[in-house]
């Protein structure tokens, strides 16, 4: 009997707990225990991309090359460094877990197989390119070729992204603010709009990269050229989008604030803006990218300086190991730039997803 | 809110609204006259296109009336204020906002958020959703956000309260408490409230006095007084009375007629 009432108090006490669950702790309680295979699977999985780093750097130690190799253990370093700072990751994950958090050690396990075929990949380019030359050379230079040429010409590398994203902040700056301004009026204002509209219609439709042969021959400076350019394009984007935006929010919410005391300066800035920013932020997105294409067609073609012109200048001399560590700054800043915005809009849409606070 | 008693008069009024793809306009109200006062609350039934809404966006200053005139104690009515609240059937709540900013929204766009933080944890606390202050209205579910919406009106003490199918999208249960919960606020401001409404069981078990209305065009056909104690019982003689008698008006009667 008072068997029977401990049994009932544990259960209750059991019971008690789960009011208490986190969502993570209520996933791990209803998970199946992993059998010993799948445990087993799951370290092996935690451990290959060091083999096949191993492997990467062992193909490229022993096979012999076919052309000349300039400070050959240069690739070397980048993969020891490569794979130690993922074994560092491995081991914070592994004692995050012993911990009982496993929030780090999740993500860890989910970018190793994405690691391991990294590393492969790596291996098979080397591969083609340096031990076979089956990849045509040397206009695909093999990867110490580019980092040897990041080693030599950092400087100018540096110097090229400078220029580069002041290009870029500078025209999408002007563009999205330029943006911002005739899409809210336009959306709020029918007079604004019945000017503008025709504007937008007629300019919209043409790429702004059609632009860059006239804008070079008539602007006084390259740059200012280039500014203009991609400012455009991103004007356009952000203003069409914020346009939509605002003309879309439903008259309730406009109502409803007027019943509550808003004025009309109050409707546009505490209702019509923040009900349109998830369309206003995709303008942005969009703006960007079409700022990215702007930016690159422009230094390819006129302007003076910037990873595109590098590129381009580059590619005359025939130093394609130049050009290709040039490209892989330019995908480095691209991406890095798309994050922060992808960040600024989770940030400022938080309100979106019922979960995150 | 001490004693000030307002009368608010519906003079003439017709409503006439221009259909959007034709010519055709439709008259969503026809010549109402009616008088209310504070401290009385008004249910409004009536098929749909009866003008009953009419009525409520009439007051509230959202829209102009075509003829007549609309006034609160001898003034027309120019435009929205804060103090005729108005509550829609769908809660309307700015999902970009917290819960806590939602309800503060109307003191902050009148510039008097600033010491009146108060009054927020207060309404907060009168719905009882005081852990739900950090939400965003995506989280709440359609009761609870009915609430919030409910005393982000409610924060301006007004002096007439609008009430537009307030518990319409709601489950029967959670409508049956909010009703009570209604009535007990209004007890305590002694306002006037008026609420459209589709249930005639919820107009009389509401309303001082219930407003029947039909439509083509909309006018108010009955005006009839509850006069019965709070709270009321849904299945006594008296309320079935006026059941029969609501019912009778919109032309639903039972086989007596």
């Amino acid at each position: 009997m008072s068997e029977n009432v401990q049994m009932k108090a544990e259960h209750d006490a059991d019971l008690k707990q789960l009011g208490r669950l986190t969502r993570r702790e209520l996933k791990e309680l209803e998970e199946k225990e992993k059998t010993p295979i799948q445990k087993v699977m799951e370290v092996v999985l935690m451990i290959l991309p060091l083999v096949c780093g191993v492997v990467a750097i062992l193909e490229y130690l022993l096979l012999p090359d076919q052309s000349r190799n300039k400070n050959p253990m240069y690739y070397v370093y980048v993969l020891v460094i490569f794979m130690i700072i993922y074994f560092c990751c491995g081991l914070m994950a592994a004692y995050n877990k012993w911990k009982g958090n496993k929030v780090f050690y999740e993500k860890v396990r989910f970018v190793a197989p994405l690691c391991s075929a990294l590393f492969l990949l790596l291996a098979l380019y080397d591969y083609l390119t340096l031990k076979t030359g089956t990849l045509t050379q040397p206009f695909v230079p093999c990867m110490n070729f580019i980092i040897n040429a990041f080693v030599a010409d950092y400087p100018m590398l540096i110097e090229c992204t400078i220029h580069t994203l002041r290009l870029l902040m500078i025209g999408y700056c002007i563009g999205v603010s330029l943006g911002l301004v005739t899409g809210i009026t336009c959306g709020y204002s029918k007079k604004v709009r019945y000017w503008v509209d025709p504007v937008i219609k007629f300019l919209g439709p043409i790429p702004t990269s059609t632009w860059i042969p006239v804008i070079m021959v008539v602007s006084t400076s390259l740059f200012a050229g280039a500014v203009f350019i991609i400012a455009l394009g991103s004007w356009f984007a952000v203003t069409v989008a914020s346009l939509t935006g605002i003309s879309n929010v439903d008259q309730e919410f406009f109502e409803a604030a007027r019943t509550l005391g808003a004025n009309k300066r109050q409707l546009v800035f505490r209702v019509a803006i923040p009900h349109a920013m998830p369309s206003i932020l995709q303008g942005c997105t969009q703006a960007m990218s079409s700022s990215c294409v702007a930016l690159m067609i422009a230094e390819m073609l006129g302007v003076k300086a910037g990873l595109g012109w590098y590129m381009t200048w580059q590619t005359g001399w025939a130093s394609y190991d130049k050009v290709f560590a040039a490209l892989f700054v330019i995908c480095l800043i691209f991406t890095l730039v798309t994050k922060v915005l992808e960040r600024i809009k989770r940030h400022v849409l938080r309100w979106q997803n019922g979960v995150e606070k | 809110m001490e004693d000030k008693k307002v009368t608010l008069k519906l003079d003439n009024v017709s409503k006439v609204f221009a259909k959007v793809e034709s010519d055709v306009v439709t008259h969503a109200l026809y010549n109402v006259s009616v008088t209310m006062e504070s401290g009385e609350f008004i249910s409004l039934v009536g098929p749909s296109g009866c003008g009953k809404s009419t009525i409520l966006r009439l007051v509230a200053g959202l829209i102009m009336p075509t003829l007549g005139k609309v006034t609160v104690d001898g003034k027309e009515i120019e435009g929205p204020e804060p103090n005729r609240g108005m509550v829609f059937q769908k809660p309307t709540l700015f999902p970009w906002l917290t819960v806590e900013k939602n309800i503060g929204f109307s003191l902050q766009m009148q510039g008097k958020l600033k010491g009146n933080e108060g009054k927020v944890e207060r309404m907060l606390k009168v719905i009882g959703l005081e852990h739900f202050k950090d939400d965003y209205p995506g989280q709440l579910s359609g009761g609870m956000a009915q609430r919030v919406a409910l005393v982000r009106s409610l924060i301006n003490e007004p002096e007439i309260l609008l009430l537009d199918e307030p518990l319409g999208a709601l489950d029967a249960f959670t409508r049956m408490n909010m009703q009570d919960e209604i009535l007990g606020m209004w007890a305590h401001a002694k306002q006037l409230a008026l609420m459209v409404t589709h249930d005639v069981d919820e107009a009389i078990y509401m309303g001082t006095r219930v407003l029947v209305m039909d439509a083509n065009p909309g006018r108010i056909v009955a005006d009839i007084k509850i006069d019965e104690p709070f709270p009321r019982d849904r299945s006594s003689a008296q309320f079935v009375e006026y059941r029969n008698e609501i019912l009778n008006k919109l032309h639903f009667g039972g086989k007596h007629n």
